[in-house]
């Protein structure tokens, strides 16, 4: 899994706690803050619609296994729902979502089922264009 | 030669050297700098007899993205020393007893820029220059025989047949290894790769292994000074250099370019001109989407080890920026691929 908004922003806190060690200064400080600044950026896009994508792709997961996962011997009637909405059980709907998932696309390829093979490959960029984060380009260091 | 616990870097590097070399040594101006996510690096000044000679040292992490052998690396750099632009590799030290931790020390190259993947143009009016240079020693590094090198002793070649399965099996494994989440999509996108196999190349050749923009020293003025970082050299297809050199996650924000210097056509052009190897289409898009399933195994890592390891920050933007724009570029390849015919 990727790390969470939440373990980024403590990471951060972390780095800026420590002392740093006298070899560390100077370049690799500079760097190290460059980072640190890059990475409450990289939270911040992360926290603003984390729990909203989750729940999109949730719902997305839900939706083609309920459609098509009879068909190929996975039972949808109990899929898991998104409970209280908190990021742990979102994440904890998304893995068991995406298990099934993996053997429903196992499954329509070895049955040739090209139209749902096609369904899913869409299903999959839409799903890492949802979670892509965007940052923008950096000045070079000078 | 083990140090005591808690003395400063400095000394003890000053104290292993100079038993290594029998003289007094100086160690002046030690600083880490950044450098790779898979080794710390430092730079430093040795002074021997009054003469200072610049020299980094790159000694083992605590935690990386990747499990590397530094062996291997500083046989690399032995390897191309004199062949392509790479530091003179000096001391290799794979106890640790001194440093902590193993280490190996080369010859420093002064002058140079190594730009960051978040910098956008990076080689500005030098970037057809350093595109040629680019990918003419990729070329070079394709062209030589792997068996007339120092890391014939410790790299066996695959049969050219099982190249792309050897380095699928690798990568595959890691991610069985450290997955936390389940990734759809990269499994789709190895059941794919294994229904499709690529054609053998046609003769084994040493493989960088991370050969892109952002592990080179350019001089900002359109010439290469040094290829840097070869922890995963190994022998395999010369085909897996230039597709991962090509891989969208290193172009700069710049589709139309790869590395952000020159196009793919050119690229290829000027590889197969220094390499004496043609690039086959099928080939090189088998390659590519590997490079995509690679780089997930890596941001796979590097998130398993920020989240449970020690939180260094290098880990956890790479397992997180890095790891969705990959899955990004993987799932479009994937799809246009099956468009394209593949089964």
């Amino acid at each position: 899994m990727t790390p969470t908004a939440q373990d980024l922003l403590s990471a951060c806190i972390m780095t800026l706690a420590t002392p740093p060690r006298p070899e560390d200064a100077g370049l690799f400080a500079a760097a190290r803050l460059r980072l640190v600044a890059l990475t409450n950026k990289l939270a911040a896009l992360e926290a603003a619609d984390a729990a909203a994508i989750r729940v999109r792709e949730n719902a997305a997961l839900r939706t083609i296994l309920a459609e098509a996962g009879p068909a190929h011997g996975i039972a949808a009637d109990k899929l898991p729902g998104d409970g209280d909405y908190s990021i742990a059980t979102l994440d904890a709907a998304n893995a068991a979502l995406r298990r099934l998932l993996i053997r429903l696309h196992e499954a329509a390829e070895q049955a040739s089922d090209r139209a749902l093979d096609r369904k899913i490959l869409k299903l999959y960029r839409d799903m890492a264009g949802w979670r892509e984060l965007h940052l923008p380009p950096v000045k070079p260091a000078s | 030669m083990n140090a005591p616990a808690g003395e400063a870097l400095g000394a003890r590097l000053e104290r292993y050297l100079a038993t290594l070399w029998n003289a007094e040594v100086r160690v002046r101006d030690l600083a880490r700098i950044p450098g790779g996510a898979s080794r710390e690096t430092y730079r430093f000044d040795a002074e021997v007899d009054g003469k200072p000679r610049g020299m980094i040292l790159r000694r083992d992490p605590t935690g990386s993205l990747i499990d590397t052998n530094r062996h291997i690396e500083f046989l690399a750099y032995k390897s191309f020393h004199g062949i392509v632009p790479v530091p003179e590799p000096l001391v290799l030290d794979t106890e640790g007893g001194a440093l902590e931790r193993p280490f190996f020390i080369m010859s420093r190259i002064d002058g140079g820029q190594v730009p960051s993947v978040m910098n956008l143009d990076p080689y500005g009016q030098n970037a057809r220059a350093i595109g040629e240079e680019l990918f003419g020693i990729l070329g070079r590094i394709a062209r030589c025989d792997p068996a007339t090198l120092p890391l014939r002793d410790c790299l066996q070649p695959p049969a050219p047949q099982l190249c792309w399965r050897a380095a699928l099996d690798e990568w595959q494994a890691v991610i069985e290894r450290d997955e936390r989440h389940p990734q759809p999509i990269v499994r789709a996108a190895i059941r794919r790769l294994r229904r499709n196999p690529p054609p053998p190349p046609a003769k084994i050749s040493v493989v960088h292994g991370d050969y892109r923009s952002g592990n080179f020293m350019h001089d900002g003025r359109g010439k290469i000074l040094g290829v840097l970082d070869w922890e995963m050299v190994h022998l395999g297809d010369a085909v897996e250099d230039l597709a991962w050199c090509f891989d969208l996650l290193w172009n700069h924000f710049d589709d139309s370019r790869v590395a952000s210097t020159i196009s793919e056509k050119d690229a290829i052009a000027i590889w197969e001109r220094a390499s004496g190897l043609t690039v086959d289409p099928a080939a090189l898009k088998w390659w590519k989407l590997f490079s995509t399933v690679k780089g997930c195994a890596i941001w796979t890592t590097s998130a398993r080890e920020f989240r449970e390891g020690g939180h260094d920050l290098v880990l956890g933007f790479a397992g997180t920026y890095s790891a969705r724009r990959h899955e990004r570029i993987m799932a479009d390849l994937l799809e246009r691929l099956v468009e394209e015919g593949w089964s």
